[in-house]
């Protein structure tokens, strides 16, 4: 763990600024479904009092905490509680040492390209029950855990052979999952931007370092950021902002990378870099955002993923969204969506992820929306996973709503567009 | 009030003849810890076997009968070989000492156990080294017991070792005198360079010139007091608390025994003894007043903060001759700053001044510059008993030594003896002294084992990392210092409660960052489940968070008013007290 010890020691510090008021306790996903998990209240600031700096950690359940960061959000006192807990859980991590399962788990960058090259086999591997069950002995990736598709060619690849449009340029952070796993989000982001008169970079990029922060690898995920900033900042610099559709990557890259890892020119990324939706809401309070959107009878489900919520900046894609005509969209009331980034993978973890779904799965339930829309890659598979329904990036829909000069065809076709986005079968 | 002793009655069979049992029960039960109510649920249970049941309310009418006048014979007749005033560590020490030497003793104590100065210090563990240049006896005293209690009650003490460091405005004049004396006394010392200490305890001033290393350490006072009452009791010693001392009952020369009330029925009863003994600490003078006697003890009050978090892991002590805020204790989860001290002439009503806090914050953030920004959670003060020598002005100066008298050298009354002044840290040897005196003047000679027996519950660990682990499996209580339910149900069932506040000294409950605001009406909830009644509870809790208050009102500022107004708004909001 390569922290600074300065700022290990303010954030314990911070510990002391609890006035036991338990807000956390009542939004914390995983104290309500188990209770091995003591809550954030007790498994932060509360157990603090008790950790002994060169002792051994004791608290093995602290890996509980899915650092959703809801905790971090409604404390009126401002303790950094998840980042307690990720203290102690890296703490309790580099003591009793890794399996190979969360670094096979946080390093999906390594071996994504192997994944895309050979997908028609690894996709119906990976569905695979034998597989499955092998995976689960093997590696405690729980069987029943929604494992994603590999697709081919990358977002990277489809890129390249795209020809620029010219315009005024803009830097895309599209991350991991969209390169190899779910390229339409990326292909949308770009479409979009430029039906609206952008041409689109691709900086030079590597995983964001999340998954890594969130399996307590410190050491990891700053390698990550700094290899990510010394790019980014050479894009910023160069007059470009940076815009995320992931918003766990953003989390990490605008909050992360300055507030816990403290390195170096992150402060100076995070006022250059925005959600996409953020972005384009900024776009339209200045009206230099002209959309012209097609009807799309959809009744839609929208669902704020725990980072989007961290980052503190509203719900972008739900007020865009409102401007698509026909569309019904409705926030889901539900908290956490249980998946946590790589937690739900997780053979002892699963049926904590299940059960914190269940919320989620009912709200959904009552709602009863044809498609599901969120910005969360996790939480999208999640959410498949739990309710077999349709769940896309925004940008996704909003693409298929643009109304496009060459696409009269469709327009005012809502069946037809219900066909392409793929509703109908 | 405490239940009835079954082991008593499960070994008898009772064939219907309930006098037999009756005067069995009796002999071998202690009249105040009995509950009449459990007695009747015995009486006729019994009854129903015996008699038949046409004459059951007949009996019922006779036993009622013969049960007051057992009582009274009871009541009149209650006899202790010595009888020991002052449920502190000094109290039971010598209860400890003289059941161990077969000699078993009724201690009676007005609180609870550890009430006094016992109960209100900072938990140091004295290496002796505080005093090495101004009092080497207490010192060497210090040292002594600090090695046997290591031996007898490591489930009491966390070593932490402790540092005397010198900062720039200190010189090192009085630390080469220091480490002169500290060798003279025979305490282990070990210089450390500013860098070795600031790898140590990082916390530390960086401007310090050096640390000496000390054999300090930190002792719950609470549980070394329980464990040598466990062992008294276990070697037929008795305990009778919330029970006060009205009057000595004196004739001639001789202490013939005292008049008590039960504080919690107001039953008043006497007990006869043969010899007793004072060992009420600060309040030595005051019990001693109705014979006309006095010792001349001075009541210098100390006052201590606690800090939400426990800022080091050793003790901090600054190397300088003693004076206030010189010290810093970590115990458990929290640290303690000490101290002051104040010479007052009330043992009973005292606070902690707002002076002091500044003074106690001012002097041991220079040790540790982070106190000036940390959190505190409670202040609170004791009352050392002093012995006043003569020539002796400045209360610094007097000797944390003890000081034992023999009432018969000293006034002519042949069975009293007076035992008060000392530190915690000597209550064993206070204990052996006083217990030797009473051997002397029984005439017999027992030995003294107290310093190689180790006390109950030595093998057990002092249990804080225990409690983070297990964190999650069980309910919890008390939310800061992580208190499970069971441990509180295990406590009201094995042993004789009275109050609230026993049940606090027993366990860690209020003693974290909420100070009970937030696990007391949980606890008072459970009493209330669990069928425990100390009485009205909306009475209960008032009185405690008046308690409370008096504790938190020195030190509040910063995040803790956050949290002070929420609690009053729980309380005064939520529960409508008033």
């Amino acid at each position: 763990m390569t922290l600074s010890s300065k700022k290990r020691d303010s954030l314990k510090r911070n510990a002391d600024l609890c006035i036991r008021c338990a807000n956390c306790m009542a939004v914390c996903p995983v104290s309500r479904v188990t209770p091995l998990f003591p809550g954030p209240k007790h498994a932060g600031p509360g157990a603090e009092r008790f950790r002994r700096p060169g002792e051994l950690s004791v608290d093995e359940w602290v890996d509980l905490c899915i650092g959703c960061h809801l905790c971090d959000s409604v404390c009126p006192a401002g303790v950094p509680i998840s980042e307690l807990n990720l203290l102690a859980k890296a703490k309790s991590l580099d003591e009793r040492g890794r399996p190979f399962r969360d670094w096979l788990l946080t390093h999906s960058y390594l071996y994504g390209w192997g994944g895309v090259l050979f997908s028609p086999l690894t996709n119906r591997l990976l569905r695979n029950s034998m597989v499955k069950r092998l995976l689960e002995t093997i590696l405690k990736i729980h069987r029943k855990s929604p494992l994603p598709d590999y697709q081919s060619p990358t977002f990277r690849q489809w890129f390249k052979g795209r020809s620029s449009r010219g315009g005024k340029k803009i830097a895309y952070f599209y991350g991991c999952f969209t390169n190899t796993n779910e390229i339409d989000v990326g292909k949308a982001t770009v479409e979009v931007l430029e039906a609206i008169g952008f041409e689109v970079v691709l900086p030079p990029q590597d995983c964001c370092g999340l998954p890594m922060l969130g399996n307590g690898d410190f050491n990891g995920a700053i390698k990550k950021g700094r290899k990510n900033l010394s790019s980014l900042l050479r894009t910023i610099r160069s007059g470009m902002e940076v815009l995320y559709t992931s918003t766990s990557c953003g989390f990490m890259i605008k909050h992360e990378y300055a507030h816990l890892l403290e390195l170096p020119g992150s402060e100076d990324l995070a006022k250059h870099t925005f959600e996409l939706f953020e972005f384009l809401r900024t776009l339209k309070e200045s009206g230099n955002l002209n959309f012209h959107f097609k009807k799309l009878p959809v009744k839609a489900g929208y669902f704020a993923p725990c980072h989007l919520r961290a980052l503190g900046i509203g719900f972008p894609a739900f007020e865009i969204l409102k401007l698509i005509p026909g569309l019904e969209s409705k926030v889901i009331e539900a908290d956490c969506c249980g998946m946590g980034g790589t937690f739900g993978f997780k053979k002892e973890k699963y049926e904590i992820a299940e059960e914190i779904g269940k919320d989620l799965r009912e709200a959904i339930d009552r709602l009863n929306p044809e498609l599901i829309l969120t910005e969360c890659e996790g939480c999208r598979l999640q959410i498949r996973h739990l309710t077999g329904l349709k769940v896309l990036h925004p940008i996704q829909i909003l693409r298929d709503a643009l109304r496009s000069s060459s696409d009269q065809e469709v327009f005012d076709v809502g069946d037809a567009l219900k066909n392409k986005i793929g509703l109908k079968s | 009030m405490a239940s009835f002793p079954i082991r008593f009655v499960t070994g008898i069979e009772a064939k219907g003849n309930i006098l037999i049992f009756l005067s069995i029960a009796i002999s071998r039960s202690e009249p105040s810890l009995i509950s009449l109510t459990s007695w009747d649920s015995i009486y006729i249970k019994l009854l129903k076997k015996s008699i038949p049941h046409s004459s059951l309310t007949k009996g019922m009418n006779l036993v009622k009968r013969w049960k007051r006048s057992f009582f009274q014979i009871i009541k009149m007749g209650l006899k202790a070989e010595v009888l020991i005033v002052g449920g502190g560590a000094t109290g039971a020490g010598i209860a400890r000492d003289l059941a161990r030497r077969g000699i078993p003793s009724i201690l009676i104590e007005k609180g609870d156990f550890a009430s006094g100065a016992s109960g209100r210090n900072h938990g140091l563990l004295h290496s002796g080294a505080r005093y090495a240049v101004t009092d080497p006896q207490a010192a060497k005293e210090c040292i002594q017991e600090n090695r046997i209690l290591r031996k007898i009650a490591p489930h009491c003490i966390e070593e932490t070792g402790g540092l005397f460091i010198s900062l720039p405005e200190d010189g090192l004049e009085f630390r080469d005198r220091f480490l002169r004396a500290c060798e003279k006394v025979g305490i282990p010392t070990q210089p450390l360079s500013p860098e070795e200490a600031l790898t140590l305890e990082p916390e530390l001033n960086p401007h310090l010139l050096s640390a000496i290393h000390v054999p300090d350490g930190a002792i719950d006072p609470f549980t070394l007091v329980l464990s040598n009452v466990k062992d008294a009791e276990d070697h037929g010693s008795k305990f009778l608390l919330h029970t006060e001392v009205l009057s000595i009952l004196v004739e001639k020369d001789k202490v013939k025994g005292v008049r008590v009330k039960d504080l919690c029925t107001g039953e008043e009863s006497t007990i006869e003894t043969s010899f007793l003994i004072n060992a009420t600490g600060a309040w030595a003078d005051y019990f001693l007043k109705s014979l006309g006697l006095r010792i001349g003890i001075a009541l210098s009050k100390g006052s201590m903060m606690i800090t939400n978090r426990r800022l080091g892991q050793r003790v901090i002590n600054r190397c300088r001759p003693p004076s206030d805020g010189d010290i810093i204790v970590p115990n458990h989860t929290v640290s303690i700053l000490g101290t002051t001290s104040i010479r007052v002439e009330e043992i009973e009503n005292f606070e902690v001044t707002p002076s002091e806090v500044s003074l106690l914050i001012q002097e041991t953030s220079k040790m540790i510059p982070s106190i000036n920004g940390c959190r505190f959670i409670r202040a609170y003060a004791g009352i050392r008993p002093l012995f006043i020598e003569q020539g002796k002005q400045n209360d610094r100066a007097i000797s944390r030594g003890f000081v034992l008298i023999d009432h018969e050298e000293r006034d002519g009354i042949k069975n009293l003896i007076s035992i008060t002044g000392g530190k915690l840290i000597t209550y064993r040897l206070m204990a052996e002294k006083t217990s030797d005196l009473i051997c002397q003047k029984m005439g017999v000679t027992i030995s003294c084992t107290t310093h190689s027996v180790p006390l109950p519950g030595a093998n057990q660990s002092l249990a804080l990392r225990e409690r983070l682990k297990n964190l999650g499996r069980k309910e919890i209580l008390c939310d800061c210092e992580l208190v499970k339910r069971d441990e509180v149900e295990k406590i009201l069932k094995n042993e004789k409660l009275k109050e609230l506040q026993d049940i606090l000294h027993r366990t860690r409950i209020a003693k974290g960052t909420c100070q009970g605001g937030f696990c007391i009406y949980r606890l008072l909830g459970l009493l209330n489940e669990s069928g425990k009644d100390f009485g009205d509870s909306n009475k209960i809790l008032k009185g405690f968070l008046e308690e409370r208050w008096k504790g938190i009102h020195p030190v509040l500022w910063g995040s803790a008013v956050k949290e002070e107004e929420m609690i009053e708004g729980i309380y005064k909001g939520i529960f409508n007290l008033r």
